[in-house]
Parts: C-alpha cells; sequence; structure tokens
C-alpha cells in the first residue's frame, strides 16, 4: 500500500512541477467558476505555493487534549455535536484513549488519514493549485487528497462506496476554494477516526469546506460538516496554516520504517518496542 | 560538531512532536537523567535516542527517548550527528506514567556545554 501511494504522489508532484502556478486576476465568483467545461486559468488562481504547517494541536477536540480534561464539561470545548448514539461512542473512544487502549490508526503506519483529519497532522504541507484539480499534500504519512475544480458534478450515489478522504469537487469564488466531499467511509470499520480524541463521522456525512489565504502567510480552511446520522446541527471546525520559510526540503515519511510505537490487536494497547523489537516494560 | 547540536527554534517547533500516537502515556513532570548515548535513530515516524544510564544501585538501564519525525526535526536544525554514539550528557525528558525506561524527549546539555533541544526552556524544568 504505502508504495502505490508513494508512487501517486510523485505522478502529484510531476504534475505539478511542469505546469507552474499564478496570481489571482481578481475575478469574481462568477467569473472565476468553472462552467461549461471552461477551466480557470493560471493567471486568475491564488498563488498557495511554498511549504506550510498546521498551526496548533492535532485534535479538534481541544479540551480532550490531556486526559479527561473538560471533555464532559459542557461549553468548554469545540465538541462535535453528537446525537446520544454518537456521543456515546466518543465518550467511549475518549476513556479508552484514557486508558491507553485507543487504536490510533495512524499507529498502524499503512491506513491513510480520512478528511476532514487530513488537515490535522503535523509536519508540513503542500497545497497544489491547478485550474481542472486541488491537491492537498501532507508530507506525514503520506496523504494526499484530490479536489476536482473542472467543472464536473459529484459522482451518482451508486459509485459512492465509502473512502477515507471520500470525493470532492469544487470551484473558485474569487480568492475562495469552495469543496464538496461525499463518500466518506465514517466509522463503519472503525478506522477512519478525525482525531487521536475517537471523534468520528458516519458514512452520510456531507463536508463543505472554503480555503482562502486570510494573509500573506496564513491559508485558512473553514470546514462544515454536516450529518444527520451523527449530528443534531452542522459542525463547523477551522484550521489554519502558516506558511514556512522559502527552499524547505520536504522528505519522505516511510511510517513503517521504524514504528516502535504497533498496536497490540489482542488489547488495543499501543505498546513501546526497544531497538531490538522487544515491548519495553 | 557544536554547531550541529544547535537547534534553531523555529515556527516548526509549535508542532505537537508525537503526533503519531499522541504522548498521552507521557506525564507532564520533567525529570532528569545523566547517561551516555547509545544509539540514535533517526527514523520515522519518530526520532529514538537510546541513553545508558545508570540508576541507583548502579546498574545500567537502556531508556527509550522518544522525539520528533526526522522531517520536522531536520527543519529546526537537528541532523543525524546531532547525538553522538558515546557523547554523555544530562537529558531533560518526560518519562512514561508506568515506570518504564522510557519518555519522550525534552532536552539535553553535553558535556562541552551545547544542547539540543529544550533543555533551557523555563518550562523545562520543574
Amino acid at each position: 500500500m504505502s508504495g502505490i501511494r508513494l508512487a501517486a504522489l510523485s505522478v502529484v508532484f510531476l504534475l505539478a512541477s511542469g505546469l507552474g502556478y499564478a496570481q489571482n486576476g481578481g475575478q469574481s465568483g462568477d467569473q472565476n467558476r468553472a462552467q461549461n467545461g471552461k477551466l480557470t486559468p493560471f493567471d486568475q488562481l491564488p498563488d498557495w505555493t511554498g511549504t506550510w504547517t498546521m498551526i496548533g494541536d492535532t485534535v479538534f477536540d481541544q479540551a480532550t487534549r490531556v486526559g479527561k480534561g473538560n471533555a464532559w464539561t459542557p461549553g468548554v470545548r469545540e465538541h462535535p455535536p453528537y446525537n446520544d448514539v454518537y456521543e456515546k461512542k466518543y465518550d467511549d473512544h475518549i476513556a479508552l484513549r484514557d486508558a491507553y487502549k485507543f487504536p490510533d490508526t495512524n499507529n498502524f503506519c499503512g491506513i491513510p488519514v480520512n478528511y476532514p483529519r487530513i488537515l490535522n497532522l503535523p509536519d508540513a504541507y503542500e497545497f497544489v493549485v491547478r485550474p481542472d484539480e486541488f491537491y492537498i499534500i501532507a508530507e506525514n504519512g503520506e496523504n494526499a487528497m484530490r479536489v476536482y475544480t473542472d467543472g464536473r458534478p459529484l459522482p451518482p450515489k451508486e459509485d459512492l462506496w465509502g473512502t477515507y478522504t471520500g470525493v470532492s469537487v469544487g470551484h473558485w469564488e474569487g480568492d475562495t476554494l469552495v469543496f464538496e466531499t461525499v463518500g466518506l467511509k465514517g466509522d463503519r470499520d472503525n478506522d477512519a477516526i478525525l482525531d487521536r480524541t475517537g471523534a468520528v463521522l458516519s458514512d452520510v456525512a456531507h463536508v463543505t469546506t472554503r480555503v482562502r489565504k486570510i494573509n500573506d502567510n496564513m491559508l485558512q480552511f473553514v470546514v462544515t460538516i454536516e450529518d444527520p446520522k451523527a449530528l443534531t446541527k452542522p459542525w463547523v471546525v477551522t484550521k489554519q496554516f502558516r506558511k514556512q520559510k522559502p527552499g524547505l526540503f520536504l522528505y519522505d515519511y516511510g511510517c513503517a520504517e521504524n514504528n516502535r510505537n504497533p498496536v497490540d490487536k489482542a488489547t488495543g494497547e499501543v505498546l513501546t518496542l526497544d531497538p531490538n523489537g522487544k515491548p519495553v516494560h | 560538531m557544536k554547531s550541529l547540536r544547535v537547534v534553531f527554534f523555529m515556527l516548526l517547533a509549535a508542532v505537537p512532536a508525537l503526533a503519531h500516537h499522541g504522548g498521552a502515556e507521557y506525564d507532564s513532570k520533567t525529570i532528569v537523567l545523566t547517561g551516555t548515548i547509545k544509539e540514535f535513530q533517526f527514523t520515522n515516524p519518530h526520532s529514538w535516542i537510546q541513553v545508558d544510564v545508570k540508576d541507583q544501585t548502579g546498574k545500567v538501564v537502556e531508556w527509550n527517548v522518544e522525539w520528533g519525525s526526522p522531517n520536522t526535526l531536520t527543519r529546526q536544525g537537528v541532523h543525524p550527528s546531532s547525538f553522538p554514539v558515546g557523547a554523555k550528557g544530562t537529558f531533560k525528558v518526560h518519562p512514561v506514567k508506568t515506570g518504564a525506561p522510557i519518555a519522550s524527549f525534552v532536552g539535553v546539555k553535553f558535556e562541552d556545554g551545547t544542547t539540543v533541544g529544550k533543555f533551557d526552556a523555563p518550562d523545562a524544568t520543574e
């Protein structure tokens, strides 16, 4: 699986490097939107080149960052507005996390992250803008996600079977990229969590994302999640990314290279191995 | 060598170092270990510093000290040569709550006075 993902990323890099980038031409939303098969030309697209890193922690629900924290205190956390069924699931996951028995899928080194978790990663990012597609390339994982901006509609429902990052189509409204994501597998297989607190969505989630530069060095994603099976109302979360100094190199990640924190499948416990591969007690 | 051990804290330092598995197993308290570097694994998903430390009985215990991914660390000025085998130093770490010789790295001061990590940061001691 890692080889396939690396090959896919290589294709993305080759495509992006050969086509270059351009500055925005100040067109209106209607003018910029890809319609009737017309692509927004490079010179009307914003410049999101460079290397970026996420600002803040790698969880959506900040109050669950350490221990139980304020996880059960109303009004103090960026809490998914879960219905009773999914609130119970979330509380169970946090309790397992606090017992060190919550199997974060990152520890399996090979399962990709989902959307929107791909916005919740350490290490560096690249955001590749082209007339026909937008790519999120996360160094961590490695993980990649495609958003089609060539005017195509979302696939018909019979072609959506549920994947980690789903299917995304988008358009430009001035300098803002707006895209919809569907076809997410959600918690079907218990391997698509939003962060290590164990926040999950269902398989009917519909995510709308608005991306824009809020200044020269900050890119902002506003993510609105609608999920009638899991949420009582739309859940809006924001992730911001800071541009890094020019000239940085990014590298492959190779999570399986030296994963000394595998999951004991019998207990769900995250182990720590010594240099010889034996658990440390 | 001295320059190789100096860490430049840039904006990247704000990113949690142990996001691969969260780091909830580590205590927030900082302890001090004095030991000798046995091995430095500059590998993904996390780097590991193996440190031989004498316990109170004089027995040598090998500590497993975890740090961030080499991808992020290299952009902070850390290199594969930043932890030379055989170098002696004073380490500040967050130990696991179970008492096992496992910890997350905070900082080190080597015998020549050079430092790596947040050894001198105000929040690195208790």
